[in-house]
């Protein structure tokens, strides 16, 4: 029995954050992708079950203000912390994807006592030479699709492919609303200031991984487009106390194509230890 | 009117086999080195024809890792015409000054063309193409601060004795103290180029500093825009002069208008189909979302979308024709615009040096006295009424 999320405001330092929050129990925070997702998860609102998840919108991303503000990933700790501070959280449970899964492992390298268990959902964040991320930006809806997708028939998919046409380019004759683009527009452009240069990854982080303390969970989608493989592998690897699980039919958005799965593996994770 | 021979200097022979964008992922295995060498030096003396046939000024500017236009250092090119030429302006329209660091490098380039050139040197400053940001990977989500922010470090270095230290946000310099310094006092004339973006308007109406509007769109396309650039002028409290606006072109004259289009058509379709594609790419962050909405307006009518001849003249993507046909067209559409500068792109694609030089002739000899006559410097171009007539 699937628990709402309700939509909350919160003040923080840099300006209001929007952010979802239900169910009772631990603290589980979310940190969404550089899609922006948190609205309506089923992931979450399955979660909300047995834990008090909560889903902050990172500045620049839908609703939350202070992007002007966050030039790094130095930047996106303190916002972090900030959020902590003002939520009450001491060292919460972390379940991040993708860019959210780098920021929490920006936040657990640095201040290893303010996480308390780690899911990292396909993250970014580091750079292997003979893996290297493909290319996210300039990419039509439907090119992403591919990549994040492994049904195309998935709703969220089907809606990226109708709006194949758009790619942010003047050039181009596109008969797209523009509050439908805005968001997409608004979500890369946020994700470009923490993650075009160096690209989605800051060259220190492999080396402090080290320093990690929370018990990580590292999930894969098998058939992921944008990361591969080698990176979960990698932090699996050299992450103190980390486990690896490999979702099969899961691409690079495993929360969106395969939320039940998550719960699942989530929930046996931070229960077990 | 002030006119002025534009050169983008494109590569010509794009292997036909090739069918992908001619930006940032081009191979560049495609660019034959002695082929280049020949190119830079025919366009080079086109742009020295057209001081000898009477222009005001030439025009070059910067692109990086394309075949759509050939100099990433536009500042090479303008050195040259500064030491070759005698009279002209020399336009470099412009720097993008985001991929500069640190700036102070265009504070000294542009000053070093202006002593060469006698105080000769416009000064353009650009933020870049979208391209330009793949191809430096330079972060476009911070590409409007680092303009604003290299400006002020630019112009300071021009107006305000050295040495002085400059800690800004994204350059820090601790000895600002560049030689040489430019010859024109403040400073040379300066140029914006823009596509639309409402932020760049208001910066060069601020400063009332001359706002160059990007080519290849719909002439309806800039009749919005030089309305809303004198609408940010009225917004700063003064009326624009036209000499702050250009409109840059591609012009073919020929003897009548069935043999300019005869000679003109292919070359201009080379441009189009082959250079132009790959130019259009916005990288994330680089536009607002207030100007996203204005660039999207006219994002259908870019000449990328025009596949028709018809298209073409229509839209005056391109102005063609005999010199009666291409002073009528001119005429109208700079009354319609209000701009003071012409700026005409007189090479365009695989157009061969030949067809250049005559083209050159004739609108020399035979269109712009005419178009000097109608638009004398110093009276008003913004004449809707008698367009309309």
């Amino acid at each position: 029995m699937p628990t709402v999320l309700h939509e909350e405001r919160v003040n923080a330092p840099l300006g209001k954050v929007q952010l979802f929050r239900g169910g009772a129990g631990a603290p589980l925070v979310y940190l969404h992708s550089a899609g922006g997702e948190g609205a309506g998860l089923p992931v979450l609102e399955d979660l909300a079950d047995d834990f008090e998840v909560i889903a902050p919108i990172f500045p620049g991303f839908g609703e939350s203000e202070g992007i002007e503000e966050i030039d790094g990933m130095d930047d996106a700790v303190f916002h972090l912390l900030d959020l902590w501070q003002e939520l009450g959280l001491v060292a919460p449970a972390v379940l991040g994807t993708s860019l959210g899964g780098w920021m929490a492992l920006e936040l657990a390298t640095r201040y290893p006592e303010r996480v308390s268990r780690m899911v990292l959902v396909n993250p970014v964040g580091i750079y292997l030479p003979d893996a290297p991320i493909a290319e996210l930006f300039g990419r039509s809806p439907a090119e992403l699709a591919e990549m994040l997708f492994v049904d195309q028939q998935h709703p969220i998919a089907a809606a990226m492919h109708a709006m194949e046409e758009f790619t942010g380019d003047v050039g181009k004759e596109v008969e797209i609303p523009i509050e439908l683009v805005l968001p997409m527009w608004k979500a890369l452009g946020a994700t470009a200031r923490l993650g075009w240069d160096p690209y989605l990854h800051d060259p220190k982080l492999r080396g402090r991984l080290r320093r990690i303390t929370a018990p990580t969970l590292v999930v894969a989608g098998a058939r992921d487009g944008l990361v591969p493989l080698a990176h979960a592998e990698t932090y699996a690897a050299e992450i103190p106390d980390a486990t690896l699980a490999v979702v099969e039919d899961a691409a690079h958005w495993l929360p969106l194509e395969q939320p039940a799965k998550l719960a699942k593996l989530t929930r046996g994770f931070i229960s077990s230890v | 009117m002030r006119f002025f021979s534009f050169h983008l200097m494109p590569y010509i022979g794009l292997d036909p086999a090739y069918d992908g964008p001619a930006w940032v992922t081009c191979p560049n295995s495609l660019f034959d080195p002695r082929h280049g060498g020949e190119l830079y030096n025919r366009y080079l003396d086109e742009l020295l024809y057209a001081e000898e046939l009477g222009f005001d000024g030439v025009c070059v500017n910067e692109h990086h890792q394309n075949a759509y236009g050939l100099m990433p250092s536009p500042n090479l090119m303008a050195s040259i015409l500064a030491r070759q030429t005698t009279r002209a302006k020399v336009a470099v329209v412009g720097n993008a000054l985001p991929l500069y660091d640190p700036p102070t490098r265009v504070a000294e380039e542009f000053a070093l063309i202006d002593c060469l050139s006698g105080g000769r040197l416009i000064a353009g400053m650009v933020v870049g193409g979208g391209p330009e940001y793949y191809s430096f990977s330079v972060n476009p989500a911070y590409a409007r601060e680092r303009f604003q922010e290299a400006h002020d470090l630019i112009l300071k270095a021009w107006t305000t004795p050295g040495p002085f230290e400059w800690v800004g946000k994204h350059y820090r310099i601790r000895y600002v103290n560049p030689w040489p310094r430019p010859v024109q006092q403040p400073h040379p004339e300066i140029w914006i180029p823009g596509a639309g973006s409402v932020e760049t308007m208001e910066f060069v109406a601020k400063h009332h500093y001359a706002y160059m509007g990007i080519p290849y769109f719909h002439l309806d396309v800039f009749k919005r825009t030089f309305q809303m650039f004198r609408d940010a002028c009225s917004a700063e409290g003064y009326e624009a002069d036209p000499l702050q606006a250009g409109w840059l072109v591609p012009i073919y004259v020929a003897e009548t208008d069935a043999q300019a289009r005869r000679e003109y058509e292919e070359h201009l379709w080379y441009f189009v189909k082959r250079l132009l594609p790959g130019i259009t790419i916005q990288p994330p962050g680089y536009t607002s979302a207030r100007s996203l909405a204005n660039i999207l307006k006219s994002a259908g009518t870019f000449m990328l979308n025009v596949t028709d001849w018809d298209e073409i003249v229509a839209g005056r993507y391109a102005i063609v024709g005999s010199p009666d046909t291409v002073t009528e067209q001119l005429t109208e559409a700079l009354s319609q615009l209000g701009t003071g500068n012409l700026l005409g792109l007189f090479q365009i694609g695989s157009l061969p040096g030949d067809l250049t030089r005559r083209n050159l002739e004739l609108f020399a000899h035979e269109v712009k006295p005419r178009l000097a006559a109608e638009f004398p410097e110093g009276s008003p171009v913004f004449r809707p009424t008698v367009a309309a007539a």
